[in-house]
């Protein structure tokens, strides 16, 4: 979804105007039009007309020597503010200033005389916020029609069929069907065998939100699993609970081994502790003697967004020139995600070990946890590096089990400071492109991939990743009213595969945390800014892409050859034979 | 002297040796005039390490009981362990490989020993000269330029080749006048012929303007010749306005506007010398320091300054670049002696002008004439590398500088340079310490006088044949100017040199490995094929190239 983007004026620059329209989505009606001035910050300020639609605000420049479009959906709009007043002097500087969720802001200057401004605020603001003003999401009026129907993607009896499950030590539980035990829970969860929903609920009682252990994944070979839940609710009198540590204990012994239940707290331990002023807090080693507690000194919902503020601040719009890395630096971004990826190694390099299961959490266990589950997972099973793998690991550990979008991502909402807000799905997905930038044969999608993942986290063009959890989505019949983002994706697939992927099955990857192998994601922080070379696609790949087809093309025109040459090939079955046979030659393995 | 001086042991057995990427391996060490062998098995495996002693950098000794252990770091920047039992055995073997990499006398050096098989020395059959050909090249175009045999016999300007391109109107005795009046001697010539418009870039030292205003009539003449009747033409020193001044009081200086007209003066200060020596040790200092966590990584590679000459080079020629391609404008660069970032500057800029810079060929040729042959002091400034504690006299990386700027182009424009980052690592590796006598002494005179092209093998027959190793699969003709991004989110850190021996190369190398295979595959299936729909979908392929970024 390239959105800014300046372009030489077409070879025929008159009718140009005349025969390009606004482009729509089914679906997508007007909602109004005005002159104003886009204030660039590379190019200037430019001439052009601003139209906005229930879906987007899209922006073409009128003067003819170069073309600029602006086309950015109104979900990406985090703030509208107004910018001078009518008495305002100077040039410019009355207009409308808009920030936006996806690393850039818009300034737009419009005439001074006759409130100019006034209806344009207005319509924006409604349409850029309809949660605020009881409109429905643009992917609730949606119409468009893909081939390939996304909301089929991810179905977690086959996932956990896929895992070999149930097994004689995990069985499949429908006790929160309704969201009874657990209203930010899926509705279909995997527990030990031996423990009763009686027990369930019981543990339910002690950890926060009612989010019990559940198991996440289960290795094939050595049978150790990765579970997730929420801190236990210790509270400062150091409260325990029987049922929740017998089920622990039931946990750890699903896979035969002797040795302890490693826990993985993914805050710093400080943190940990201050949890407990509210009731939470961490498993005790008096309670819990089987188990073993380590802390991943990841920080919370609220560091993490001011780290990428400060990111924000600079590289948009000017870059910092003069101490570029000590000012990346400062904003700790990559330290972030190095922490990140640090836990998710030591919980993959735990789980294969086979030594130990792990249990995963954090407070709530739906932001730390969900990025630690999901990338360990990453780390051990190669289907998730695929890209319906990878959908499915997006739907199964972040969207069933209840990572808050609506609350981090403030869809539609015009409350912009909102504490909530965080960029905690971001910072995955950087922790992704991360890994594949170590791995460039591994994973089955390129980057253009997870850019349009974070393109419609905001555009709420799709019903992927709207509301808190599945309670709610049930409620609002997102399934049957919206369309899924995967749906696009699955039906434009060839757009987003990696031409260097070679499939290859039950690799671990460990990608190095060090911070010297961490790079800051250019291509997507600094898109906007033209002065930062990116080419997209990316040419290697392109050219990679070219060679591909045309080796395809050789090894089908070499078939009809050897099919014309040797009539007695020309028989169906002989010539496929024939011709697998010539692949196998060329055939990629690495 | 005598090599067996030098060695005070020849061979020690059960000797532990290991690098990163390399588990410790037992053997045995055999130290000869100009190698280290170590050889050991593991696993019936066989590992066989030959190490140019040359190539070693620092050697650090830590004894601990009886056994005693050695660190090698060499100058390609690996690093290797050694261990070695017998506490007196060990200091034979430092002590030796210290006098072995430490001999000054070029004719020692191994290049001049290294006789393989299956190479013949060139004897007396001398090749043309890269400039020669060049010169060809512009005289096909253009009659305003001529080969002068003026330095003949080096007089004019010891640094110099025997040949140099001059315009046709300026006489041998002018240039030997401009000579006197130049640092060094080395008077204005040119370097780039810009196809496209006719316009050129020359290099020279600075004018030896001293304190008194001191003009030389030939010199300006010189320089209003190489205009050919443009208007305008621009003075790059590589030196800021500050220091060009300084230099007045020592006798230096820089182009007076009254002096030369139409000329205009650009100032951008390159560092060179120690700065940029201390830069390239602080940064490998940082890539190396394995206590380096999250929080000081960044700001400590910052302070290494190396990320800003990579910006600050790549800038400034693309400031020249942009006079010629955009100014229609003649260039002359200098700084101070004309030897480092001059070349570094002129080198650059015809790598981002000229799609001929950027085959294998032409960058051989390109490293031959604004190099090899324009008398930069590779000797002095690639005696020693990072990790060296000996006292820096005239060691400065400008080459190595060249190459990470190269790398850089390479990686914003990964279809238009025809050679692979294992190319820039071999020239670097090469330039430090090689069998090869290409990199040697610090100018043609000097390796006139030892003989340099009679006695040793040159590098690119063995680049040529070690070709497919070097070539970028990928490559594709781009006819355009590459003009890079300087903004400093675009300068990375080339992990491929500094992180070579901290990081597996490992996967990126089989994806590599793969493309090559692949495109390999694709041109035998075109040479196969005769025909036009073949041809056609080449041209289609080709005809892709990569487009350029916003200045």
């Amino acid at each position: 979804m390239e959105s800014s983007s300046i372009k030489k004026p077409l070879k025929d620059g008159p009718n140009w105007e005349h025969n390009e329209e606004v482009p729509r989505l089914p679906g997508e009606t007007r909602v109004t039009d005005k002159e104003v001035i886009y204030m660039c910050p590379f190019n200037g300020p430019v001439k052009g007309r601003v139209y906005i639609t229930n879906y987007r605000l899209y922006l073409r420049s009128v003067e003819s020597d170069t073309v600029v479009i602006l086309d950015v959906p109104l979900g990406a709009i985090s703030r509208i503010e107004k910018m001078g007043g009518a008495s305002s002097r100077g040039e410019n500087s009355y207009g409308l200033d808009i920030t936006c969720k996806d690393m850039r802001n818009l300034r737009f200057a419009l005439k001074q005389e006759g409130h100019s401004r006034r209806d344009i605020f207005e319509l924006l603001t409604k349409y850029a916020f309809p949660q605020s003003h009881n409109l429905p999401f643009f992917a609730f009026l949606n119409e468009e029609k893909f081939p390939e129907n996304g909301w089929l993607v991810y179905n977690p009896m086959v996932e956990y069929r896929r895992q070999g499950l149930p097994n004689d030590q995990w069985r499949v539980t429908f006790l929160n069907e309704h969201h009874a035990l657990c209203d930010t829970y899926p509705s279909l969860l995997v527990v030990p065998y031996n423990t009763t929903d009686d027990d369930l609920k019981k543990v339910s009682a002690f950890r926060s939100r009612g989010r019990i252990p559940v198991l996440s994944w289960i290795h094939p070979e050595n049978q150790a699993v990765i579970t997730r839940c929420s801190q236990p609710l210790v509270g400062m009198s150091g409260k325990r609970n029987k049922d929740d540590e017998k089920y622990l204990e039931v946990i750890r012994d699903t896979n035969g081994q002797l040795s302890k239940l490693t826990i993985y707290d993914a805050r710093p331990n400080v943190n940990a502790v201050a949890n407990k002023a509210t009731g939470g807090g961490y498993e005790s080693e008096d309670a819990y003697p089987n188990a073993e507690l380590l802390f991943l000194d990841i920080h919370n919902i609220h560091v993490m967004r001011e780290s990428l503020k400060k990111l924000k601040d600079i590289v948009y719009p000017h870059v910092e020139e003069s101490h570029w890395l000590s000012s990346l630096e400062s904003t700790h971004w990559l330290e972030h995600i190095k922490l990140v990826l640090t836990g998710a190694i030591q919980i993959a390099d735990k789980v294969s070990s086979g030594k130990s299961s792990v249990l995963v959490h954090c407070s709530d266990g739906w932001d730390r946890t969900a990025q630690l589950t999901s990338l360990s997972m990453l780390m051990l099973d190669s289907y998730y590096r695929t890209i319906l793998g990878f959908e499915v690991l997006v739907q199964k550990e972040w969207i069933s089990f209840g990572h808050k979008f609506s609350s981090r991502i403030g869809h539609g909402d015009k409350n912009h400071a909102d504490a909530d807000r965080s960029p905690i799905f971001l910072q995955f997905i950087d922790c992704v492109w991360q890994m594949s930038k170590q791995f460039p044969t591994a994973f089955e999608f390129n980057e253009q991939f997870l850019i349009t993942i974070l393109d419609h986290l905001y555009s709420c063009r799709f019903g992927t990743f709207l509301y808190n959890c599945d309670s709610v989505r049930e409620k609002e019949k997102l399934s049957e009213k919206t369309l899924s983002l995967w749906s696009l994706i699955n039906s434009t697939k060839a757009k987003y595969v990696n031409p260097f992927y070679t499939k290859e099955l039950n690799r671990a990857l460990y990608p190095v945390a060090s911070m010297r192998h961490l790079e800051l994601w250019v291509n997507y922080y600094i898109r906007w800014n033209p002065r930062i070379r990116q080419q997209q696609p990316n040419p290697v790949e392109q050219r990679y892409l070219e060679l591909l087809a045309l080796r395809d093309d050789y090894m089908r025109r070499l078939e009809e050859l050897q099919i014309t040459n040797n009539p007695r090939l020309s028989n169906s079955s002989s010539s496929s034979s024939s011709s697998s046979q010539m692949m196998s030659h060329v055939q990629t393995h690495f | 002297m005598e090599f067996a001086e030098l060695i005070k042991t020849t061979k020690v057995d059960n000797v532990v040796f290991s690098h990163p990427g390399l588990e410790p391996v037992a053997g045995t060490l055999c130290i000869t005039s100009h190698h280290l062998l170590l050889s050991g098995s593991r696993e019936q495996n066989q590992i066989e390490l030959w190490l140019l002693i040359r190539n070693v950098d620092a050697i650090e000794k830590r004894l601990a009981n009886s056994s005693c252990s050695l660190t090698l770091k060499c100058k390609d920047l690996k690093v290797l362990h050694l261990e070695i039992p017998g506490m007196e055995e060990c200091l034979n073997v430092a002590s030796s490989i210290e006098a072995l990499s430490s001999v000054e006398s070029v004719m020692m050096m191994y290049p001049f020993f290294y006789r393989p098989q299956s190479m013949r020395l060139a004897g007396g059959g001398r090749q043309p000269h890269a400039l020669e050909k060049y010169y060809q090249q512009v005289a096909s175009r253009t009659g305003a330029w001529r080969l002068s045999v003026v330095n003949e016999d080096f007089q004019a300007c010891p640094s110099y080749p025997a040949l140099v391109v001059v315009p046709s109107s300026v006489d041998d005795a002018a240039l030997r006048k401009s000579a006197r009046f130049r640092q060094g001697g080395r008077f204005p010539v040119l370097s780039y012929y810009h196809k496209k418009n006719g316009t050129v870039m020359l290099r020279s030292s600075q004018p030896l303007v001293g304190p008194h205003r001191k003009r030389c009539p030939e010199d300006e003449g010189l320089l209003a010749a190489a205009l050919d009747g443009r208007s305008r033409g621009f003075v790059l020193d590589t030196r800021s306005a500050q220091a060009a001044k300084q230099a007045k009081m020592m006798g230096g200086g820089t182009e007076h506007r009254s002096a030369y007209a139409g000329w205009k003066r650009m100032h951008r200060a390159l560092d060179r010398g120690r700065p940029l020596q201390e830069s390239f040790v602080k940064v490998v200092e940082t890539c190396n320091d394995p206590s380096l966590t999250m929080d000081r990584w960044l700001s400590k590679l910052e302070a290494s300054k190396w990320l800003t000459h990579v910006k600050e080079s790549l800038g400034t020629a693309c400031l020249a670049a942009q006079c010629m391609e955009r100014e229609e404008a003649c260039v002359l660069v200098h700084g101070a002696e004309g030897m480092d970032t001059t070349l570094l500057v002129t080198a650059l800029a015809q790598v981002i002008l000229d799609p001929c810079r950027r085959t294998m060929a032409g960058f051989q040729e390109l490293l031959e004439q604004e190099w090899i042959q324009a008398g930069h002091p590779f000797h002095l400034r690639c005696a020693r590398s990072a990790y060296s504690h000996a006292r820096l006299k005239q060691e400065s990386p400008v080459f190595l500088l060249f190459l990470d700027c190269v790398w850089q182009l390479g990686r914003q424009f990964p279809l238009s340079l025809e050679f692979n980052e294992a190319f820039l690592l071999a020239l670097f590796e090469h330039s430090y310490a090689s069998p090869y006598g290409t990199f040697l002494c610090n100018n043609e005179k000097e390796r006139k006088l030892c003989n340099v092209e009679g006695k040793t093998h040159s590098l690119w027959p063995w680049i040529h044949s070690e070709r497919q190793k070097f070539l970028n699969p990928l490559f594709a003709p781009n006819p355009l100017v590459i003009w890079p991004s300087v903004e400093p989110q675009s300068i990375f850190l080339w992990q491929g040199l500094f992180l070579r021996w901290v990081r597996s190369s490992h996967y990126i190398d089989e994806a590599w490995t793969e493309i090559q295979k692949i495109a390999r595959n694709h041109k035998a299936h075109l040479e196969h094929q005769s025909g036009a729909a073949s041809t056609q979908t080449e041209a289609q392929t080709l005809s892709k190239v990569e487009t350029n970024a916003h200045l």
